[in-house]
């Protein structure tokens, strides 16, 4: 257990967060160990965006830390998460729709700036947006913005991603493609957060499996095992 | 500066205090509910009130009659202006970004008081009607201020009454907590809108006919009423209802209570450091209410 | 094209530098004033036009430039020119002091505490009379410079134009449009939203603080209500709207249009001067809300440095 805990970039403990007299977050710990793909499920309301904007520092948290290669980054403005390299999507798309994706891209904070040009068209290129770069991202379609939206992230350069439903709304083809996108982030040494609806992207994706309900964690594991934990079944189906 | 303060002092700013603020509370329960229910900022409200006083003035100078029956002229003469303000031209920027809203009844509101002065010139004008006061136990009661606050309170209450119990008041305030909600439910949002702002105007009016038996009046008056709305409303929360009516007798004591140690000038300026501080402590106002 | 354009401007500017030369008095004050104009919308353009904060007490920071330049001038005998620069960080200041907490405000909010700024400082500079003759105004000693102000509002002008294209054409200029766009998605993209506004902030307050020690000097006198005017402000984000709020030369464009305008027609309808004015402004929210330049750029996908 220990040396899990040792190699892990992104530590999470006992992590609360109350709204009022709702407890959306409790107590909730998670430990990512770098270049793997883990999955974030539950039922609606369960608290995974909370749990996600409380590591990015969009809310504070009220308790519990969250620690980010050995080093707290809980209480951290969201542009300091970002910029150390825990990088995330929105559930909802949030591309900035009045400028041209080639620039949606350029406005990321990067260390390297004198490369960003460079980086922003090959992403462009990797999604195959190369063409629209001088278009205005909210003339594009759902899917390209969906997109648009996961290179962006990509720009930072981030050592964690955590996506918030990627492939909501998202056709066959497109997913496919993403999906494939999202090992090879994991080839190239990133660890992957993914909160997913579909069963079948979680199973067939993930190595890890979380599952939150009523803001606690109650299982986690690999995707065979969740499938047939009781609990699960019962948080989903039960009650 | 040397000031010895006596029971009574801190008696009358109490009394002046809160009998000012019913009617801020009055007028500014209509900027409210314009602000909860359409995300407008009306520039313009203090405009309809002068043109209430204005109502109110002229009914007084041409029938010379009681210029308190002047309200039941002057409300739904400004609620129907209301509403031709907001088909007309108000509702095409119903949720847009604040600055179209800010600009927009601007506008209006330049254009109105324009109107004003060609129509009636820039003279101060008074309507001599109840003068003089009460002094209980050292402590003065203007007359037309007390009925000003006895009419400002039950308009006020019969507004929130209105909200509370009636189908569309209810409607009302489905709408500023959720148009979408609302809609979904079966409720005609333009119509909300438009009675809103019909609503609120009626309530500006009301509070100028009795501003205009207190006070003398000119056609730039009503700037200086929008911006105590807008106080009242970020005291007492905005889209906040009730917060109205804290806020404005808040509004009436600090404004008395400042003027004991300042000078009238000056007690404005701590309004308005008020105001930003309350914005940075608590921006949904110290009631809470609906965060944007 | 682009040398084109380079010999255009190189040319405007030189007329501009002759104009003094053959112009009249009156025809001077007009261009000054136009000047004038052009740098206040260019300089409201630059915090609320790129991020989105409306600022709806711009004119707080001329009146206090206004304010600063005319006593330096008057107590302490500076010359116009350091004394107006010195306005201009008068401004820059008072900005610091009031943007650090209020640019945590949101929307309608922040608009709403600009509007206090503005009152709080008409009172206070009502209220300090021995520094600033309250009421009665200020008064500074006679000198007739009306061609070096102009030349000085020209420069004004121009600089903050110039501001203005580097920062629209620079990352720093996009990443403050993303705070307009979507201040959660920015931060989340690493952006330190909160410095890129303060910034924007104090350069958007100095330049009213500069051409309000300008004007302070071509008018010679100054009150409370004549340098921290509402009407003001509308003017100047009603410029910047019409010619397109967010690109380099809308602003401008829309001063010199709407300025133009003002002078030489509305000035006949004296009597209907502010309903004319109320509904230009009306019309501009109603039908052009992305201006001029905003509509064209969004057709012809024209590049930011247009």
């Amino acid at each position: 257990m220990s040396d899990r805990v040792e190699a892990s970039v992104l530590e999470i403990s006992e992590l609360t967060k109350r709204f009022g007299g709702v407890t959306a977050v409790n107590r909730c710990s998670l430990a990512l160990a770098p270049g793997r793909i883990y999955g974030l499920i539950g039922p609606n309301g369960s608290g995974k965006t909370t749990l996600f904007d409380c590591i990015t520092g969009l809310i504070v948290r009220d308790g519990g830390t969250v620690r980010f290669r050995g080093r707290r980054i809980d209480g951290l403005p969201p542009h300091r998460v970002a910029a150390l390299g825990v990088g995330r999507t929105f559930q909802v798309i949030r591309v900035f729709p009045e400028l041209t994706a080639l620039e949606n891209l350029l406005v990321v904070s990067r260390r390297d700036r004198d490369g960003a040009l460079r980086r922003a068209r090959e992403l462009l290129a990797f999604v195959r947006l190369d063409e629209l770069a001088a278009e205005y991202a909210g003339n594009l379609s759902y899917g390209q913005q969906k997109l648009l939206e996961f290179v962006r992230v990509l720009m930072l350069g981030p050592t964690v991603v955590l996506l918030d439903e990627p492939a909501a709304g998202v056709n066959r083809t497109l997913l496919n493609e993403l999906l494939a996108a999202i090992r090879r982030l994991r080839d190239e040494g990133r660890t992957i957060l993914i909160v997913e609806h579909d069963m079948k992207v979680v199973m067939g994706l993930c190595e890890h499996v979380f599952v939150l309900d009523y803001g606690e964690k109650i299982a986690e594991g690999p995707p065979e095992e969740i499938q047939r934990d009781e609990r699960v079944i019962e948080a989903y189906f039960g009650r | 500066m040397n000031v010895v303060i006596t029971p009574a002092m801190v008696g009358q700013v109490v009394v002046s205090g809160l009998l000012a603020g019913a009617l801020y509370s009055m007028v500014a329960l209509g900027l409210a509910l314009i602000f909860g229910v359409m995300r407008v900022i009306n520039v313009a409200h203090g405009t309809l009130l002068t043109m209430g006083a204005y109502t109110t003035f002229w009914w007084f100078r041409l029938l010379g009659v009681n210029p308190y029956l002047s309200l039941l002229v002057s409300m739904p003469v400004m609620f129907v202006v209301g509403i031709g303000l907001q088909r007309a031209m108000v509702r095409r920027v119903v949720n847009a970004p604040e600055l179209s809203s800010l600009l927009l009844t601007f506008g209006i509101s330049i254009a109105l008081v324009n109107g004003l002065q060609l129509a009636f010139t820039s003279d101060l004008r008074t309507v001599e009607f109840l003068t003089g006061a009460f002094v209980v136990g050292g402590v003065a009661l203007s007359k037309s201020r007390l009925v000003a606050f006895g009419f400002a309170l039950v308009i006020t209450l019969g507004a929130y009454w209105f909200l509370q119990a009636t189908r569309f008041g209810k409607a009302i305030r489905a709408t500023s907590q959720s148009p979408m909600v609302a809609m979904v439910c079966g409720v005609n949002v333009e119509r909300v809108h438009l009675y809103t702002f019909g609503i609120a105007s009626a309530l500006a009016a009301a509070g100028g006919s009795l501003v205009a038996i207190m006070f003398a009046i000119q056609p730039e008056m009503g700037q200086v009423y929008t911006f105590k709305s807008f106080l009242v409303i970020v005291l007492g929360g905005a889209g906040n209802y009730p917060g109205a009516l804290l806020g404005g007798m808040l509004l009436g004591l600090i404004e008395q209570l400042s003027s004991l140690f300042l000078t009238t000038q000056l007690s404005e300026a701590v309004a308005y450091v008020l105001l930003v501080l309350v914005l940075l402590v608590r921006p949904t106002g110290l009631l809470g209410g609906r965060a944007t | 094209m682009r040398g084109l354009v380079v010999a255009g401007l190189a040319v405007a500017l030189v007329l501009l530098v002759l104009y003094p030369m053959v112009a009249s008095g009156y025809e001077i004050r007009f261009m000054l004033q136009l000047f004038m104009w052009v740098a206040l919308a260019q300089s409201w353009n630059l915090i609320s036009g790129l991020t989105g904060y409306v600022s709806f007490g711009h004119v707080a920071f001329f009146g206090t430039g206004a304010y600063a330049t005319g006593i330096l001038i008057t107590t302490h005998g500076w010359h116009w020119a350091a004394a107006s620069v010195a306005g201009g960080l008068a401004a820059a200041i008072l900005a610091l002091i009031i943007g650090y907490p209020c640019l945590r405000l949101k929307g309608p909010y922040f608009a709403i505490a600009m509007l206090g700024l503005n009152e709080v400082m008409r009172v206070l500079v009502s209220y300090f009379e021995g520094l600033t003759g309250g009421g009665m105004g200020l008064s500074l000693p006679t000198l007739y410079a009306s061609v070096q102000i102009y030349y000085a509002m020209a420069i004004a002008a121009l600089a903050v134009t110039g501001a203005a294209y580097l920062i629209v054409t620079s990352r720093f200029g996009l990443r403050l449009m993303t705070i307009r766009e979507d201040e959660i998605a920015a931060a989340a993209m690493g952006i330190d939203t909160a410095r890129h506004k303060l910034y924007a902030f104090l350069l958007s307050a100095f330049v009213p603080g500069v051409v309000g020690g300008l004007f302070a000097r071509d008018q010679g006198y100054i009150e409370p209500i004549a340098v921290f005017p509402l009407a003001f402000t509308i003017t100047m984000i009603v410029m910047a709207l019409f010619g397109g709020k967010g690109t380099v030369w809308g602003p401008a464009l829309g001063a010199a249009t709407l300025f133009v305008l003002q002078e030489l027609v509305w000035v006949r309808f004296l009597f209907l001067h502010q309903v004319l004015f109320g509904a230009i402004i009306i019309l501009v929210v109603l039908f052009m809300p992305r201006g001029v330049l905003g509509v064209l750029q969004q057709r012809y996908r024209l590049p930011r440095y247009v």
